[in-house]
Protein backbone atom coordinates (compact mmCIF):
# COMPACT_ATOMS: atom_id res chain seq x y z
CA UNK A 1 0.00 0.00 0.00
CA UNK A 2 1.51 3.29 -1.10
CA UNK A 3 1.13 5.98 1.55
CA UNK A 4 0.30 9.63 0.98
CA UNK A 5 3.77 10.57 2.19
CA UNK A 6 5.46 8.25 -0.31
CA UNK A 7 3.50 9.71 -3.24
CA UNK A 8 4.25 13.22 -2.07
CA UNK A 9 7.97 12.36 -1.68
CA UNK A 10 8.14 10.83 -5.15
CA UNK A 11 6.53 13.86 -6.79
CA UNK A 12 8.66 16.35 -4.83
CA UNK A 13 11.95 14.58 -5.41
CA UNK A 14 11.28 13.93 -9.13
CA UNK A 15 10.46 17.57 -9.73
CA UNK A 16 13.52 18.70 -7.79
CA UNK A 17 15.76 16.31 -9.76
CA UNK A 18 14.42 17.56 -13.12
CA UNK A 19 14.98 21.19 -12.10
CA UNK A 20 18.49 20.52 -10.78
CA UNK A 21 19.32 18.63 -13.97
CA UNK A 22 18.18 21.58 -16.12
CA UNK A 23 20.16 24.06 -14.01
CA UNK A 24 23.28 21.86 -14.12
CA UNK A 25 22.96 21.56 -17.91
CA UNK A 26 22.83 25.36 -18.16
CA UNK A 27 19.36 25.36 -19.71
CA UNK A 28 18.15 27.90 -17.17
CA UNK A 29 19.72 31.34 -16.99
CA UNK A 30 20.95 32.59 -13.57
CA UNK A 31 17.99 34.52 -12.10
CA UNK A 32 15.48 31.92 -13.33
CA UNK A 33 17.65 29.12 -11.95
CA UNK A 34 17.52 30.71 -8.48
CA UNK A 35 13.70 30.75 -8.58
CA UNK A 36 13.49 27.15 -9.74
CA UNK A 37 16.08 25.88 -7.25
CA UNK A 38 13.92 27.48 -4.56
CA UNK A 39 10.86 25.80 -6.02
CA UNK A 40 12.68 22.44 -6.16
CA UNK A 41 13.78 22.77 -2.51
CA UNK A 42 10.23 23.69 -1.40
CA UNK A 43 8.63 20.83 -3.31
CA UNK A 44 11.19 18.32 -1.96
CA UNK A 45 10.75 19.57 1.63
CA UNK A 46 6.97 19.36 1.42
CA UNK A 47 7.29 15.96 -0.22
CA UNK A 48 9.19 14.62 2.77
CA UNK A 49 7.11 16.44 5.36
CA UNK A 50 3.57 16.76 3.93
CA UNK A 51 2.23 17.33 7.45
CA UNK A 52 3.93 20.77 7.48
CA UNK A 53 0.86 22.17 5.80
CA UNK A 54 -1.43 20.72 8.45
CA UNK A 55 0.56 22.54 11.17
CA UNK A 56 0.73 25.77 9.18
CA UNK A 57 -2.97 25.68 8.24
CA UNK A 58 -3.91 25.13 11.87
CA UNK A 59 -1.85 28.19 12.91
CA UNK A 60 -3.46 30.28 10.15
CA UNK A 61 -6.95 29.19 11.10
CA UNK A 62 -7.61 27.25 7.89
CA UNK A 63 -9.85 24.26 8.57
CA UNK A 64 -9.03 22.33 5.38
CA UNK A 65 -5.18 22.26 5.07
CA UNK A 66 -4.85 21.11 1.40
CA UNK A 67 -6.53 24.34 0.28
CA UNK A 68 -3.61 26.27 1.80
CA UNK A 69 -1.19 24.37 -0.46
CA UNK A 70 -3.37 25.09 -3.50
CA UNK A 71 -3.78 28.80 -2.72
CA UNK A 72 -0.06 29.25 -1.98
CA UNK A 73 0.97 27.31 -5.08
CA UNK A 74 -1.45 29.27 -7.25
CA UNK A 75 -0.20 32.59 -5.84
CA UNK A 76 3.39 31.65 -6.55
CA UNK A 77 2.44 30.75 -10.12
CA UNK A 78 0.75 34.11 -10.60
CA UNK A 79 3.86 35.88 -9.26
CA UNK A 80 6.02 33.83 -11.60
CA UNK A 81 3.86 34.57 -14.66
CA UNK A 82 3.83 38.26 -13.78
CA UNK A 83 7.62 38.40 -13.53
CA UNK A 84 7.84 36.51 -16.83
CA UNK A 85 5.75 39.19 -18.57
CA UNK A 86 7.85 41.91 -16.93
CA UNK A 87 10.94 40.24 -18.32
CA UNK A 88 9.30 39.85 -21.74
CA UNK A 89 8.46 43.55 -21.77
CA UNK A 90 12.05 44.41 -20.87
CA UNK A 91 13.29 42.18 -23.65
CA UNK A 92 10.77 43.63 -26.13
CA UNK A 93 12.11 47.11 -25.41
CA UNK A 94 15.68 45.89 -25.87
CA UNK A 95 14.87 44.09 -29.13
CA UNK A 96 13.10 47.14 -30.57
CA UNK A 97 15.99 49.44 -29.73
CA UNK A 98 18.48 46.91 -31.04
CA UNK A 99 16.57 46.67 -34.36
CA UNK A 100 16.54 50.48 -34.54
CA UNK A 101 20.26 50.68 -33.92
CA UNK A 102 20.89 47.99 -36.52
CA UNK A 103 18.86 50.00 -39.07
CA UNK A 104 20.93 53.11 -38.25
CA UNK A 105 24.17 51.18 -38.68
CA UNK A 106 23.00 49.61 -41.94
CA UNK A 107 22.16 53.07 -43.28
CA UNK A 108 25.80 54.02 -42.75
CA UNK A 109 26.94 51.15 -44.97
CA UNK A 110 24.14 50.68 -47.54
CA UNK A 111 26.34 48.90 -50.07
CA UNK A 112 27.33 46.24 -47.60
CA UNK A 113 23.75 45.79 -46.35
CA UNK A 114 22.52 45.46 -49.94
CA UNK A 115 25.16 42.85 -50.56
CA UNK A 116 24.31 40.99 -47.37
CA UNK A 117 20.58 40.96 -48.22
CA UNK A 118 21.27 39.07 -51.44
CA UNK A 119 20.67 35.34 -51.26
CA UNK A 120 23.89 33.46 -50.85
CA UNK A 121 24.89 29.86 -51.45
CA UNK A 122 27.38 29.88 -48.63
CA UNK A 123 26.05 29.25 -45.12
CA UNK B 1 28.24 68.36 -34.72
CA UNK B 2 24.83 70.05 -34.51
CA UNK B 3 22.77 71.81 -37.16
CA UNK B 4 20.47 74.15 -35.21
CA UNK B 5 18.92 75.60 -38.37
CA UNK B 6 18.75 72.38 -40.31
CA UNK B 7 15.85 70.01 -40.26
CA UNK B 8 15.27 66.50 -41.34
CA UNK B 9 12.20 64.83 -42.79
CA UNK B 10 11.34 61.34 -41.58
CA UNK B 11 9.03 59.08 -43.57
CA UNK B 12 8.04 55.68 -42.13
CA UNK B 13 7.15 53.35 -44.97
CA UNK B 14 5.70 49.89 -45.33
CA UNK B 15 5.08 48.70 -48.89
CA UNK B 16 4.75 52.20 -50.29
CA UNK B 17 6.69 51.61 -53.50
CA UNK B 18 4.19 53.45 -55.77
CA UNK B 19 4.20 56.71 -53.77
CA UNK B 20 7.37 57.00 -51.68
CA UNK B 21 9.64 58.06 -54.55
CA UNK B 22 7.56 61.07 -55.59
CA UNK B 23 7.13 62.21 -51.98
CA UNK B 24 10.87 62.09 -51.35
CA UNK B 25 11.48 64.07 -54.55
CA UNK B 26 8.83 66.66 -53.68
CA UNK B 27 10.21 67.20 -50.17
CA UNK B 28 13.78 67.49 -51.41
CA UNK B 29 12.81 69.95 -54.15
CA UNK B 30 10.64 72.11 -51.91
CA UNK B 31 12.66 72.11 -48.71
CA UNK B 32 16.20 71.10 -49.69
CA UNK B 33 16.64 69.12 -46.51
CA UNK B 34 17.70 65.51 -45.96
CA UNK B 35 14.94 62.93 -46.18
CA UNK B 36 15.11 59.67 -44.28
CA UNK B 37 12.80 56.80 -45.16
CA UNK B 38 12.47 54.16 -42.48
CA UNK B 39 11.63 50.94 -44.24
CA UNK B 40 9.47 48.86 -41.86
CA UNK B 41 10.25 45.48 -43.45
CA UNK B 42 8.55 46.18 -46.77
CA UNK B 43 8.20 43.26 -49.13
CA UNK B 44 8.24 45.45 -52.23
CA UNK B 45 10.92 47.82 -53.58
CA UNK B 46 10.13 50.70 -51.18
CA UNK B 47 13.75 50.92 -49.97
CA UNK B 48 15.27 50.90 -53.46
CA UNK B 49 12.77 53.48 -54.79
CA UNK B 50 13.36 55.77 -51.81
CA UNK B 51 17.13 55.45 -52.14
CA UNK B 52 16.94 56.17 -55.88
CA UNK B 53 14.91 59.30 -55.11
CA UNK B 54 17.73 60.55 -52.89
CA UNK B 55 16.56 59.52 -49.42
CA UNK B 56 18.66 57.88 -46.75
CA UNK B 57 17.03 54.53 -45.99
CA UNK B 58 17.02 52.99 -42.53
CA UNK B 59 16.10 49.32 -43.12
CA UNK B 60 14.46 47.75 -40.08
CA UNK B 61 15.16 44.05 -39.69
CA UNK B 62 11.98 43.39 -37.75
CA UNK B 63 8.66 45.14 -38.23
CA UNK B 64 8.20 47.76 -35.51
CA UNK B 65 5.08 49.55 -36.77
CA UNK B 66 4.75 53.23 -37.61
CA UNK B 67 5.83 54.52 -34.22
CA UNK B 68 8.86 52.19 -33.95
CA UNK B 69 9.91 53.36 -37.41
CA UNK B 70 9.53 57.03 -36.49
CA UNK B 71 11.49 56.53 -33.29
CA UNK B 72 14.28 54.98 -35.37
CA UNK B 73 14.27 58.14 -37.47
CA UNK B 74 14.31 60.37 -34.39
CA UNK B 75 17.28 58.50 -32.95
CA UNK B 76 19.07 58.82 -36.29
CA UNK B 77 18.28 62.55 -36.41
CA UNK B 78 19.60 63.14 -32.87
CA UNK B 79 22.73 61.16 -33.62
CA UNK B 80 23.42 63.38 -36.61
CA UNK B 81 22.78 66.59 -34.72
CA UNK B 82 19.47 67.71 -36.23
CA UNK B 83 17.27 69.95 -34.12
CA UNK B 84 13.96 69.70 -35.93
CA UNK B 85 12.29 66.60 -37.32
CA UNK B 86 9.22 66.50 -39.52
CA UNK B 87 7.33 63.25 -39.99
CA UNK B 88 4.91 62.52 -42.77
CA UNK B 89 3.27 59.44 -44.20
CA UNK B 90 4.61 57.72 -47.29
CA UNK B 91 1.19 57.18 -48.87
CA UNK B 92 0.86 60.70 -50.27
CA UNK B 93 -1.92 62.00 -48.03
CA UNK B 94 0.23 64.80 -46.58
CA UNK B 95 1.22 67.79 -48.69
CA UNK B 96 4.95 68.58 -48.44
CA UNK B 97 4.24 72.29 -49.04
CA UNK B 98 2.39 72.38 -45.68
CA UNK B 99 5.65 71.64 -43.83
CA UNK B 100 6.22 75.41 -43.62
CA UNK B 101 2.97 75.87 -41.68
CA UNK B 102 4.05 73.09 -39.30
CA UNK B 103 7.44 74.66 -38.66
CA UNK B 104 6.02 78.11 -37.92
CA UNK B 105 4.93 77.52 -34.28
CA UNK B 106 8.26 75.81 -33.54
CA UNK B 107 10.27 78.66 -35.02
CA UNK B 108 8.20 81.18 -33.05
CA UNK B 109 8.84 79.25 -29.85
CA UNK B 110 5.12 78.75 -29.33
CA UNK B 111 5.25 74.97 -29.23
CA UNK B 112 7.56 71.96 -29.05
CA UNK B 113 5.42 69.81 -31.31
CA UNK B 114 3.16 70.87 -34.16
CA UNK B 115 0.57 68.46 -35.51
CA UNK B 116 -0.82 68.87 -39.00
CA UNK B 117 -4.53 68.40 -38.39
CA UNK B 118 -7.25 67.66 -40.85
CA UNK B 119 -10.07 66.26 -38.73
CA UNK B 120 -12.52 66.41 -41.65
CA UNK B 121 -10.77 63.40 -43.22
CA UNK B 122 -11.93 61.12 -40.43
CA UNK B 123 -14.67 58.56 -40.78
CA UNK B 124 -17.51 58.52 -38.26
CA UNK B 125 -15.94 55.59 -36.37
CA UNK B 126 -12.61 57.36 -36.15
CA UNK B 127 -14.25 60.55 -34.85
CA UNK B 128 -16.01 58.58 -32.15
CA UNK B 129 -12.67 57.00 -31.17
CA UNK B 130 -11.00 60.41 -31.00
CA UNK B 131 -13.81 61.89 -28.86
CA UNK B 132 -13.53 58.93 -26.54
CA UNK B 133 -9.74 59.37 -26.15
CA UNK B 134 -10.13 63.13 -25.65
CA UNK B 135 -12.59 62.41 -22.86
CA UNK B 136 -10.32 59.76 -21.34
CA UNK B 137 -7.08 61.76 -21.45
CA UNK B 138 -8.19 65.39 -21.33
CA UNK B 139 -6.10 66.07 -24.45
CA UNK B 140 -7.41 69.12 -26.29
CA UNK B 141 -6.48 67.99 -29.80
CA UNK B 142 -8.75 67.44 -32.78
CA UNK B 143 -6.67 65.06 -34.90
CA UNK B 144 -5.07 62.62 -32.48
CA UNK B 145 -3.72 60.13 -35.01
CA UNK B 146 -2.19 62.47 -37.58
CA UNK B 147 1.28 61.34 -38.63
CA UNK B 148 2.11 64.77 -40.07
CA UNK B 149 4.09 66.38 -37.26
CA UNK B 150 7.08 68.56 -36.51
CA UNK B 151 9.19 68.02 -33.38
CA UNK B 152 11.79 70.34 -31.90
CA UNK B 153 14.95 69.07 -30.24
CA UNK B 154 13.43 68.74 -26.75
CA UNK B 155 10.53 66.69 -28.10
CA UNK B 156 12.86 64.56 -30.22
CA UNK B 157 15.00 63.76 -27.18
CA UNK B 158 11.97 62.73 -25.11
CA UNK B 159 10.50 60.57 -27.85
CA UNK B 160 13.78 58.91 -28.76
CA UNK B 161 14.22 57.72 -25.17
CA UNK B 162 13.77 54.16 -23.92
CA UNK B 163 10.56 55.27 -22.21
CA UNK B 164 8.89 55.73 -25.60
CA UNK B 165 10.13 52.43 -27.05
CA UNK B 166 7.22 50.29 -25.85
CA UNK B 167 4.59 52.51 -27.46
CA UNK B 168 2.78 50.66 -30.22
CA UNK B 169 0.88 53.46 -31.95
CA UNK B 170 1.89 56.94 -32.96
CA UNK B 171 -0.91 58.78 -31.18
CA UNK B 172 -2.23 58.93 -27.64
CA UNK B 173 0.79 57.27 -26.00
CA UNK B 174 3.15 59.71 -27.68
CA UNK B 175 0.97 62.71 -26.81
CA UNK B 176 0.72 61.61 -23.18
CA UNK B 177 4.51 61.32 -22.85
CA UNK B 178 4.89 64.81 -24.33
CA UNK B 179 2.34 66.21 -21.91
CA UNK B 180 3.94 64.45 -18.96
CA UNK B 181 7.30 65.99 -19.84
CA UNK B 182 5.73 69.44 -19.95
CA UNK B 183 6.14 69.89 -23.72
CA UNK B 184 3.65 72.01 -25.63
CA UNK B 185 1.70 70.57 -28.54
CA UNK B 186 -0.32 72.65 -31.01
CA UNK B 187 -2.39 71.74 -34.02
CA UNK B 188 -1.98 73.43 -37.35
CA UNK B 189 -4.76 73.08 -39.92
CA UNK B 190 -3.42 71.51 -43.11
CA UNK B 191 -4.88 70.16 -46.31
CA UNK B 192 -4.83 66.42 -46.82
CA UNK B 193 -5.14 64.22 -49.86
CA UNK B 194 -7.20 61.06 -49.80
CA UNK B 195 -4.95 58.08 -49.12
CA UNK B 196 -3.51 57.31 -52.54
CA UNK B 197 -3.19 53.56 -52.13
CA UNK B 198 -3.61 51.06 -49.35
CA UNK B 199 -5.41 51.60 -46.07
CA UNK B 200 -4.69 52.67 -42.50
CA UNK B 201 -2.69 50.08 -40.61
CA UNK B 202 -4.89 50.58 -37.55
CA UNK B 203 -8.39 51.13 -38.92
CA UNK B 204 -8.39 48.14 -41.27
CA UNK B 205 -10.37 45.51 -39.38
CA UNK B 206 -12.70 45.37 -36.41
CA UNK B 207 -10.38 43.02 -34.58
CA UNK B 208 -7.44 45.41 -34.89
CA UNK B 209 -9.62 48.41 -34.00
CA UNK B 210 -10.85 46.57 -30.89
CA UNK B 211 -7.31 45.68 -29.84
CA UNK B 212 -6.19 49.25 -30.47
CA UNK B 213 -9.05 50.76 -28.43
CA UNK B 214 -8.45 48.37 -25.54
CA UNK B 215 -4.67 48.86 -25.42
CA UNK B 216 -4.89 52.61 -25.77
CA UNK B 217 -7.65 52.89 -23.14
CA UNK B 218 -5.47 50.94 -20.72
CA UNK B 219 -2.53 53.18 -21.50
CA UNK B 220 -4.65 56.29 -20.81
CA UNK B 221 -6.04 54.93 -17.55
CA UNK B 222 -2.59 53.81 -16.38
CA UNK B 223 -1.24 57.32 -16.96
CA UNK B 224 -4.00 59.14 -15.04
CA UNK B 225 -2.62 61.43 -12.35
CA UNK B 226 0.98 61.42 -13.59
CA UNK B 227 2.20 64.99 -13.30
CA UNK B 228 4.35 66.76 -15.88
CA UNK B 229 8.07 66.36 -15.27
CA UNK B 230 11.02 68.03 -17.04
CA UNK B 231 12.38 66.42 -20.22
CA UNK B 232 14.92 63.64 -19.75
CA UNK B 233 18.50 64.07 -21.02
CA UNK B 234 19.35 62.90 -24.53
CA UNK B 235 19.30 59.19 -25.18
Amino acid sequence: MITYQLTSMAIGVSLAIVILFLVRRDHLHGPYAVWWIGAAATVALLGFFPRLFDVLALKLGISYPPILAIVLGFSMLVVKILTMDLERSRQERLIRRLAQRLAMLEAQAPERSDASSQPSDTP
Amino acid sequence: MTHPDRRIVLIPAYNEEPTVGSIVCQVRQLWRCPVVVIDDCSTDATAQVARAAGATVLPLTIQLGAWGAIQTGLRHALRHGYHTAITLDADGQHEPQDIGALLQPLAAGEADVAIGAFPERASRARRIAWSYFRWLTGLQLEDITSGFRAYNHAAMAVLASREASLIDYQDVGVLLILRRKGLRTVEVPVSMQPRALGASRVFRSWWIVGKYLLQTSLLCIARVGLNPSPPAPDD
